[in-house]
């Protein structure tokens, strides 16, 4: 599927060795979500994909049964870029695991700026025994405070290895450095809405979570978001969006859709794409060709289970 | 058994304690057979065939100079480029003197522009913000609305283009426009922005005919300097059998006055793909290709943060003056255990490292492997070694550690850091030799060419003066001796490479490496140092005239 600007988009995987960006790369890969993803690696060994569901292994690039690839990063990362977008058929969805001294935010500009490639978001993964220790640390501490900040999102991660008040004072702990919605995973479990693009997910498909590990906890990842669809009977006032979108709470993770503006925009488009990860939003126009059955759009958003009234966040755009 | 040729000098400085002077030295199939007088060589002359070779009778031999550090692949694709840089460079093909200022710049680019063939490229290399103030799109167009003319800055840091190359290029500019380190309208792409520019580039910098072209040029430069040995620190960085091919092609030549000691790039910047083993397998393996001038050996390059020219060392408290940050080229942990790894195979270490940070972290691992698994004659080399405290150097003298210096920073950038990047106590200190001589830790001067020229006397010089491009003095207290300056382009820099028993200096059983001096620096001094002519080298025994 096309997305509604022609790019794919990219998202980008930091935080410092073993933080859990492997694992949770596994499981991207793996798991049945029904994109074809093409993922990035620094290290090939370090991601063991289960042989029985590799179709082939050709130098520098796995394909997956499922239709997913993994390349690793073996020159430049642009060049990495270029193969797996020549790829037919184009991937969904790209991402790129950052080396663990990389500054997150640096890597995304590879997603903002390459040809052919949008930027999702930047997801900083931290682990909860260590992640404290190392922001102290002589050599690396100003680092992880700066891949904390670089951050659309923070997974606090291994979150089952500690006790609900520390996994709690961690996360406090990081929402305070990282001003960024903040949310444990355990074994790189998490509803693949939260870190991928939400642009060709059906709003209809519920995520299978692996329920063998995960089924007594409360923090079970299935139980913690919740995914709404908001259907928009009319146009859009344009401030009253941007406003929302600036204003949404951070239990808002993530926020993609099409919408028709009341008011003509100067680029002359009809219709526009509307993002927004972590507090990170933006407004662009679609390609000419796009699409819309409904008067107004839809918006797709992920929340946190609870702490959200989907209908709210609707009312607010379309009351009064 | 061929003859004896017997090399007179007014002058013989052997580097060598025990007779640091002599007026001959006698040669057979490129070793050295005894170093002394006609008269002290009697019991060779009497047996065998020789002839006196008076040359250099007017002349100063010195051992054949050696730069342990520099890059031949990156002075490749540079070497076909432009020098526009604040100072003034001597090359084999050209004198080009120093820009300076941001008029100076652009009126060196039109001059170019003038000189060049219709259509061609113009690469530009050596800008500089603090020098050479703002460049952009609008002032490229002014000089030429068709020829695509690229600046690229001193430290590899940004470049600055035209419209003519945006077309040459056929850049995707709506991508360009959502890049965060991509200025269209100014035409400026930096640090990341660089990964898209190159990506329109590669073909033709790397281009064989090109590259080869570079290479060339390097050969000559590294002749034109006075060196007969030099050290790629960091082969394969372009790709390794690719850059192996092109060497081959272009130095491994009867008229090659020089050899080449090859250390792998083998644990790439972030390419961490295969095991530690596999990695110290490989580097057990390359001596087997080796040729008469290309040689590897057991020492490998490791890297702990950023450039220094592009300021992105690592540094203690206080940091950088401006608060910028510097990078981790390797993350501390997987520096330890792939030092580890390559301590414990034996292999000779080399790592990049630039700021006192990145100092007290390739430091500390020492530390660390010492204490672990204590080595003698280990040859841990710290390279470059911008800032450093004297504290950190006393450290080093206790783990046996060695260093390979850039002491050229001082010249061109600590007037600049001391005023925009480090403040002035800092700047006034970096590349400390003084403190090296005093602790007793053997210290190599290098070039890192091209970020310092590959001209040893002229880094000797540096060393022994420590005088900038502003005509300063920085720091007196760390100035090498003079005896430890020439040093350190000649046995101390052969002692870097492990081949201290081969080159370096003169005596019975070394290679007859010579660089032909037309004065004798023990005589000149240090503030003439940079200014001695030379007549050209001799390398395994055959002169080889500038």
């Amino acid at each position: 599927m096309t997305s509604p600007d022609g790019l794919v988009p990219v998202t980008v995987l930091g935080g410092y060795l073993g933080a859990g960006k492997t694992t949770l790369l596994n499981n991207l890969l793996t798991k049945n979500h029904g994109r074809r993803l093409a993922v990035l690696v620094n290290d090939f060994g370090a991601v063991n994909i289960d042989v029985d569901l590799i179709v082939s292994h050709d130098g520098d690039t796995i394909s997956l049964e499922n239709g997913c690839v993994c390349c690793s990063i073996s020159d430049s990362l642009g060049e990495s870029l270029d193969r797996v977008l020549a790829l037919d058929p184009q991937p969904d969805q790209i991402v790129i695991e950052a080396s663990g001294v990389a500054d997150p935010t640096k890597i995304a500009s590879y997603g903002y700026g390459w040809p052919g490639c949008r930027m999702d978001a930047v997801i900083v993964l931290a682990d909860v025994e260590t992640i404290q220790d190392k922001a102290k640390d002589q050599f690396v501490g100003e680092l992880i405070i700066r891949q904390l900040r670089g951050a659309d999102l923070v997974l606090v991660t291994k979150s089952d290895l500690v006790s609900e008040d520390v996994l709690n004072s961690v996360i406090c702990w990081a929402a305070d450095i990282a001003a960024v919605p903040v949310t444990p995973i355990s074994h790189g479990d998490i509803d693949p809405k939260v870190v991928l693009d939400l642009s060709s997910f059906d709003p209809d498909t519920r995520w299978d979570p692996q329920t063998s590990r995960n089924a007594d906890s409360l923090r079970s990842a299935e139980d913690m978001f919740e995914t709404a669809t908001l259907t928009l009977s009319r146009p859009l006032d344009r401030p009253r969006l941007e406003k929302a979108l600036a204003l949404w709470p951070q239990d808002v993770l993530r926020v993609k859709g099409i919408v028709r503006f009341s008011e003509a925009c100067d680029c002359g488009a009809e219709l526009h794409v509307v993002q927004r990860v972590g507090l990170r939003w933006s407004i662009e126009p679609t390609l000419p060709e796009t699409d819309l059955e409904d008067a107004g759009g839809r918006l797709m958003v992920v929340v946190r289970r609870a702490a959200v009234d989907a209908a709210s966040l609707m009312n607010g755009l379309v009351d009064g | 058994m061929a003859e004896i040729t017997v090399f007179l000098a007014r002058q013989v400085r052997t580097m060598e304690a025990s007779m640091p002077t002599a007026e001959a030295v006698a040669v057979r199939d490129g070793r050295i057979v005894e170093v002394g007088t006609l008269a002290s060589m009697a019991p060779w002359l009497d047996n065998y065939d020789h002839e006196v070779d008076d040359t250099f009778i007017d002349h100063v031999i010195m051992p054949g100079f050696i730069d342990p550090h520099l890059h031949p692949s990156m002075a490749a694709v540079l070497l076909p480029m432009e020098f526009t840089t604040v100072v003034e460079w001597d090359l084999p093909w050209s004198e080009i003197g120093a820009v300076n200022g941001r008029v100076e710049l652009l009126d060196r680019l039109i001059e170019l522009d003038a000189d060049l063939e219709p259509e061609a490229p113009l690469f530009a290399w050596g800008h500089h913000p603090i020098w050479h103030g703002e460049i952009d799109r609008e002032a490229l167009n002014e000089i030429s609305a068709t020829r695509p003319i690229i600046v690229w800055h001193r430290g590899y840091h940004s470049l600055i283009v035209n419209d003519a190359c945006y077309r040459w290029m056929d850049i995707d500019l709506d991508a360009a426009r959502r890049h965060p380190q991509i200025d269209v309208d100014k035409g400026a792409f930096f640090e990341t922005g660089l990964g898209f520019a190159y990506r329109y580039m590669t073909s033709f910098l790397l281009g064989t005919e090109r590259f080869r072209a570079g290479l060339d040029r390097m050969r000559q430069v590294i002749h034109h300097g006075g060196q007969t040995t030099i050290g790629d620190a960091a082969m394969g960085m372009y790709g390794f059998e690719e850059e192996w091919e092109h060497l081959k092609a272009v130095m491994e030549r009867p008229d090659t006055p020089f050899r080449i000691q090859l250390m792998p790039f083998e644990m790439g910047l972030g390419g961490e793909d295969d095991s530690d083993e596999a990695m110290i397998e490989r580097v057990l393996s390359y001596p087997q290709r080796n040729t008469h001038r290309l040689r590897f050996s057991d020492h490998v390059k490791m890297f702990a943060d950023g450039g220094f020219f592009a300021e992105l060392l690592m540094l203690k408290s206080p940091g950088h003056l401006d608060g910028r940050h510097g990078e981790w080229m390797t993350p501390p942990e997987r520096f330890e255990e792939v030092a580890r790894s390559f301590w414990n195979a034996g292999l000779k270490i080399h790592v990049h490292c630039t700021g006192d940070l990145g100092v007290e972290m390739t430091l500390s691992t020492l530390e660390k492997l010492q204490w672990e698994r204590p080595r003698f004659n280990h040859r841990f080399t710290f390279e470059h070694f911008g800032i450093s405290s004297a504290q950190q150097v006393a450290r080093m003298a206790e783990v046996g550690a060695v260093a390979s210096v850039n002491a050229y920073y001082v010249y061109e950038l600590s007037r600049a850091f001391a005023d925009h990047t480090l403040g002035y106590e800092r700047a006034s200190q970096m590349s400390r030799l003084g403190s090296l001589e005093r602790a007793g830790v053997r210290f190599a001067v290098h070039s890192d060419f091209t970020m310092a020229p590959a001209k040893p006397l002229n880094n000797a010089w540096v060393a022994a003066n420590r005088l900038n491009e502003a005509g300063e003095v920085m720091c007196p207290n760390e100035r090498a001796s003079l005896d430890a300056a020439l040093k350190a382009i000649t046995s101390n820099a052969a002692y870097v490479l492990g081949l201290e028993d081969e080159i370096g200096s003169l005596r019975w059983g070394k290679q007859a490496d010579f660089t032909i001096l037309e004065a004798d620096p023990y005589d000149v001094g240090a503030e003439g140092l940079r200014d001695i002519p030379i007549w050209g080298t001799v390398f395994e025994g055959e002169k080889f005239p500038i």
